[in-house]
C-alpha cells in the first residue's frame, strides 16, 4: 500500500473513526439490527473500523489472512446482513476521503490520491462480498443436498411390494433422480409391483404427469408394474381438464387401495386372524 | 456371432451376453424365428441382463422379434432390462407398448406362464 496513504490514514485515525461512527448509526434502524443490543453493537462497530483502518498497512495477500476476515466469518456466523458491510466500507470511503482532503493540503483535488483510497477499499469490498456469497452458496448447497437426500426414498413394504411417497413440488432434476432411484430400487428390493404415492404433490402439471409417465413406462420395462396412488379429487380434475392420458397404467386414490390391488397382484391378501 | 438359443420343453431361452451390433441383431431375430418353427415352442424368454445399451434400431428388432414370434404362436417375454437401458429407451421415446417384461428370468418364467395360462 502506498506509503503516503498509510501515513495519512494512521494520522487522522481518530478523526475517521468518529466520523465513521456517527454516519454508520445512522443506518442501524435500516439494517434491521435493531434487535441487537446498544453495546453490542457500538462494540462491533469499533472493531470493524479499528480493522479497517489497520488493513491500510497490509498488502492484498496479507489481506486474506488478516482478522478482518475472521471479523466477518464472526459476523456472517451471528447473521448481520452484508448490507451492514457494504455500508459501513461506502461510508469509510467518504469518511476517508473527506477528512484527509480536508487537514491535508497538497493532497487537495489530487485525483492519484483519490484512486488510492478507492483501489484501497474496493479490494476490500471484493474480499468481503466473496466472503459473504461463498457462505451463502454454501449453505444453498447444502440445503439441496438435504433436500436430494429427501427427495425420492423408495420403500419395501411387503415381499415384492415397494412404495415410493413423493412429497413437493417435482421439477426436471428431481424427476430424473425419482426415475433413477425408483429403477436401481425395483432391481435392488427385486420389486414386482411398485407404488407411486402422489398425495404430497401439490400440482400436477403436464410436465408432472409426463414425468411420471415416464417414470411407470421405464419400471415397466425393467419388469415391475407400476401403480399410481393418492390422487386428490383436485389432481384428478386438473389431470383431466389437461387432458392427460393416464389410462395405460392403473390408478388407485389412496395408498391403502393401491396395497390391496398390488397385494392381489401377486396373489396374495390380507385376512383378518380368528380368534 | 450368433447368440444362443437353448430349449427347455415348450420354452425357448435366450440370454444375450453380447453387445448387440445390427448384424447379430438381424440374425438373432432370423435365428428365433427358425427355432419357434423347428420346436413348435408356445414361450420365448429373452433375458437382456448384460446388454449395458440398446439403441433404436436394436429396440426396434426386439419389438418386431416380440411380433413375429406373437403371429408364430409363441409368447414372447423380455427380463432384465437394466436401469440404465429402460431409461435411454424411454428418452427415446421407445416404450415398446406390448411386450410383457419381467425381472428376471425366474420371475419371466412365471410370467409366460401366466401369459399362456389366459
Amino acid at each position: 500500500m502506498n506509503s503516503v496513504i498509510k501515513d495519512m490514514v494512521l494520522e487522522h485515525k481518530e478523526d475517521i473513526t468518529d466520523s465513521w461512527l456517527k454516519e454508520i448509526s445512522k443506518f442501524r434502524s435500516d439494517d434491521m439490527l435493531q434487535n441487537i443490543s446498544d453495546k453490542m453493537y457500538e462494540n462491533t462497530n469499533l472493531e470493524f473500523v479499528n480493522i479497517l483502518i489497520l488493513t491500510v498497512q497490509k498488502t492484498n495477500e496479507e489481506l486474506e489472512h488478516d482478522e478482518l476476515i475472521q471479523f466477518v466469518e464472526k459476523l456472517i456466523q451471528i447473521g448481520w446482513p452484508l448490507n451492514y458491510i457494504t455500508r459501513g466500507l461506502q461510508e469509510f470511503r467518504k469518511a476517508c476521503v473527506e477528512i484527509i482532503s480536508n487537514r491535508e493540503e497538497n493532497s487537495h483535488n489530487n485525483l492519484e490520491f483519490f484512486k488510492k483510497i478507492e483501489d484501497w477499499i474496493d479490494d476490500i469490498v471484493n474480499l468481503l462480498v466473496t466472503q459473504y456469497s461463498g457462505s451463502w452458496e454454501n449453505t444453498v448447497f447444502l440445503q439441496k443436498m438435504a433436500l436430494k437426500e429427501l427427495s425420492a426414498p423408495l420403500i419395501p413394504v411387503f415381499e415384492n411390494i415397494s412404495v415410493m411417497p413423493l412429497i413437493g413440488t417435482i421439477d426436471t432434476e428431481r424427476a430424473k433422480l425419482i426415475m433413477e432411484n425408483l429403477l436401481e430400487g425395483v432391481i435392488e428390493h427385486r420389486s414386482q409391483v411398485v407404488l407411486i404415492d402422489i398425495t404430497g404433490v401439490p400440482v400436477v402439471d403436464t410436465m408432472v404427469a409426463h414425468h411420471i409417465i415416464q417414470a411407470s413406462e421405464a419400471v415397466r420395462l425393467v419388469g415391475a408394474k407400476c401403480i399410481l396412488v393418492g390422487i386428490r379429487p383436485e389432481i384428478a380434475q386438473t389431470i383431466v381438464n389437461l387432458g392427460i392420458d393416464l389410462g395405460k397404467f392403473p390408478t388407485k386414490s389412496t395408498l391403502k387401495k393401491g396395497i390391496e390391488s398390488a397385494l392381489e397382484l401377486t396373489q396374495r391378501e390380507i385376512v383378518e386372524l380368528k380368534k | 456371432m450368433r447368440i444362443p438359443i437353448l430349449k427347455l420343453h415348450d420354452y425357448l431361452l435366450i440370454s444375450v451376453q453380447v453387445e448387440l451390433d445390427d448384424q447379430t441383431a438381424l440374425q438373432f431375430q432370423e435365428d428365433v424365428l427358425e427355432k419357434i418353427h423347428e420346436e413348435g415352442s408356445r414361450g420365448v424368454v429373452i433375458d437382456l441382463t448384460s446388454v449395458d445399451m440398446i439403441d433404436s434400431f436394436i429396440a426396434k428388432v426386439l419389438g418386431d422379434v416380440v411380433d413375429m414370434s406373437n403371429l408364430m404362436g409363441a409368447r414372447v417375454v423380455l427380463t432384465g432390462i437394466q436401469p440404465a437401458v429402460a431409461i435411454t429407451l424411454i428418452d427415446m421415446g421407445i416404450v415398446l407398448d406390448d411386450v410383457p417384461t419381467a425381472l428376471d428370468l425366474e420371475q419371466g418364467l412365471d410370467r409366460l406362464q401366466l401369459e399362456l395360462e389366459d
